[in-house]
């Protein structure tokens, strides 16, 4: 186990060496002139031409490339901002932790939610509470969550006046509406699948097995069922975090929230492209972290996979069968 | 081959025939073709032109003449709405088709040669993937610049990946088949087995993942442009039109209401739609 979790450590190394490389070739094709953007129009040519050799925009793509590869890997530096000349690293490290707390309590409550849902609607399998479940699950997923934001701003923050539009002054509250705006689509694919998974499982003969045994409705389906319906809903897990992490930009966008988005977002607009290189490969590193996080987990919920640690390559297969149905 | 086309043809009839058993899925069906008509003869339908300002009526609320009200400009936010489903299908639909035509060329490639071929595509992907989709977006649409081309193909730059590892997935699980090998031991070419015996076996879970695609990508241009970095302003594409109603929300509601509702609307009839082509494509899926 021990191994493989190093293995797979090592191997996000050549993937985050990958998104360096690619965001910063992309980067390097933006059009406009960040010289004349960071001067403004009024700049003059020698002026422009200063600022240019300042930051090294006049030397040859491959050599800036290796100049950036050797400046994040060897020396840990993501360089200062060309805007405001703030050292990236410090500004990530401030707001990253604001992204990655809304991402997960918006990933928690989409699953706290959406399990026990996706379950009511499967042991309630057409009745109403299986079609108001899944009415609900299919609006989360069709409304999009920068809509979701403005309405419930519209509602709960100018209509009634219970919860701050924007910002991040009033502690705890202000994250509620973001949260929940980001959370509506995750909680929604999340109850269709756990409806679907476990109603595959609900009818295995292991069920009907515990039910004739006499275990308690409940048991069956909290600890007998869902045990086993929970590998899809584990699939999912992963890639619902690097939705909700590109979601996250938006929403952060909308609430005003000083976190990655609004920093990427900020320096996208203003060609600040040290900072939307370094921004990117920190929400990739969280996003494989994730993903690391959720093949562990396979592993604490199935025995069977844990089995399978000892040689990797069956459980990538393994994997990959899964995530593609 | 006259039998080959008529089974062909009776599959596609199966599946339609499935598919109208399925009254969400119909459902779905047809308001998206709705919209897709409506978006062809969007100046016929549009009661007024999405330019033209009416300084009387600025920011007014819905009413009979202006069914969903005017803008800060006094544009007619219905006539915007209907002309504004041209940029957002079209986005939606040429985005997914890009991407899936790049996407499957990829996967096939990496599902039917398999071993170093498929290693690298695979290792290539792993690194796109490892951004999250709306940011691998962001930086697309940054790199390409804004504007109604760029942002299809930000779009599609994003969603190649999924595309490419579905199909790759697909032609792994059906390339192991006794037809390939005796396609292959009656001296068939690559290029014809791939493309006139794999593919169409790989298909089904393309055409579900491509159909609720355009729903989601109609999205996430949206999001695009209303972070500014999509179709820009006057343009009426629906994401641009909640960006700028943003600035009015509060004093005129109507301006954020009915752009977002056009777009859940969409969406929903997508996924209505692909959820019931999933259950008559593949049977064993169907609950």
């Amino acid at each position: 186990m021990g191994k493989y979790i190093l293995k797979r450590l090592l191997w996000m190394i050549p993937i985050v060496l990958g998104v360096s490389i690619l965001v910063f070739t992309m980067m390097t094709f933006c059009p406009g002139d960040p010289a004349q953007i960071i001067l403004g129009a009024t700049a003059t040519e020698a002026d422009l031409a200063a600022k240019r050799e300042e930051l090294g925009l006049t030397q040859p793509f491959l050599i800036r490339l290796g100049n950036y590869l050797s400046q994040v890997f060897l020396r840990g530096d993501l360089g200062q901002s060309w805007s405001s000349k703030v050292n990236i690293m410090s500004q990530i490290m401030d707001r990253l932790p604001r992204t990655l707390i809304l991402s997960l309590v918006t990933l928690a409550i989409s699953f706290g939610l959406g399990i026990p849902l996706g379950i009511m609607a499967a042991t309630h399998q057409n009745r109403w509470q299986d079609s108001v479940s899944m009415v609900f699950a299919l609006l989360g997923v069709a409304i999009p969550n920068f809509w979701l934001a403005l309405m419930l701003i519209l509602f709960f923050a100018v209509n009634l006046g219970w919860l701050p539009a924007m910002g991040i002054d009033n502690g705890l509250a202000s994250y509620i509406l973001p949260a929940l705006s980001g959370c509506m689509g995750t909680l929604a694919t999340c109850a269709r699948q756990t409806r679907s998974s476990m109603l595959d499982v609900i009818r295995a003969d292991y069920i009907t097995t515990a039910r004739s045994k006499g275990v308690h409705e409940k048991d069956v389906i909290w600890k007998h069922a869902l045990k086993n319906a929970l590998i899809p809903i584990i699939t999912m897990l992963g890639s619902a975090f690097g939705r909700l992490l590109g979601g996250m930009i938006i929403i952060e966008t909308i609430f005003a929230i000083p976190g990655m988005g609004n920093l990427i977002i900020g320096a996208v607009n203003n060609r600040d492209y040290p900072v939307v290189q370094g921004g990117t490969i920190f929400l990739a590193i969280a996003f494989s972290i994730c993903m690391l996080l959720v093949d562990l987990l396979y592993a604490a919920v199935d025995p069977r996979i844990k089995a399978q640690y000892a040689s990797s390559k069956k459980v990538r297969v393994k994997k990959e069968a899964n995530a593609n149905g | 081959m006259a039998e080959v086309k008529a089974k062909k043809k009776s599959e596609v009839v199966r599946v339609l025939r499935q598919l109208s058993k399925n009254k969400l899925a119909v459902l779905g069906g047809i308001i998206f073709f709705i919209e897709v008509i409506v978006a062809i003869l969007a100046p016929v339908i549009a009661p007024y032109d999405h330019t033209a300002m009416d300084l009387m009526n600025i920011n007014a609320g819905p009413s009979a003449a202006h069914w969903f009200g005017c803008d800060d400009l006094g544009r007619d936010i219905f006539s915007r709405i209907i002309i504004g489903s041209r940029y957002s299908i079209t986005i939606g639909i040429c985005a997914i088709a890009i991407a899936t035509v790049i996407g499957c060329a990829i996967g096939a490639v990496a599902g039917y040669y398999g071993g170093w071929v498929d290693n690298i595509i695979m290792r290539i992907l792993d690194v796109i993937q490892a951004i999250p989709g709306m940011l691998l977006m962001i930086v697309a649409a940054a790199m390409l610049g804004p504007g109604f081309l760029n942002t299809i193909m930000a779009m599609s730059i994003g969603t190649i990946p999924g595309m490419a590892r579905m199909l790759r997935a697909q032609m792994l699980k059906e390339r192991g088949n006794e037809y390939i090998e005796a396609e292959t031991s009656i001296n068939c070419s690559t290029f014809r087995i791939i493309l006139s015996h794999l593919l169409p076996n790989c298909m089904s879970p393309i055409i579900v993942q491509a159909t609720m695609g355009v729903g989601q990508t109609i999205t996430l241009a949206a999001g695009l442009s209303f972070l500014g970095l999509g179709v820009q302003p006057p343009a009426p594409e629906w994401g641009a039109m909640l960006s700028n109603a943003r600035a009015f929300m509060r004093t005129a509601p109507h301006l954020v209401i009915f752009p977002g509702l056009a777009i859940a609307v969409t969406v929903l009839a997508l996924n209505l739609l692909g959820d019931g082509l999933r259950d008559a494509l593949d049977p064993k899926l169907k609950n």
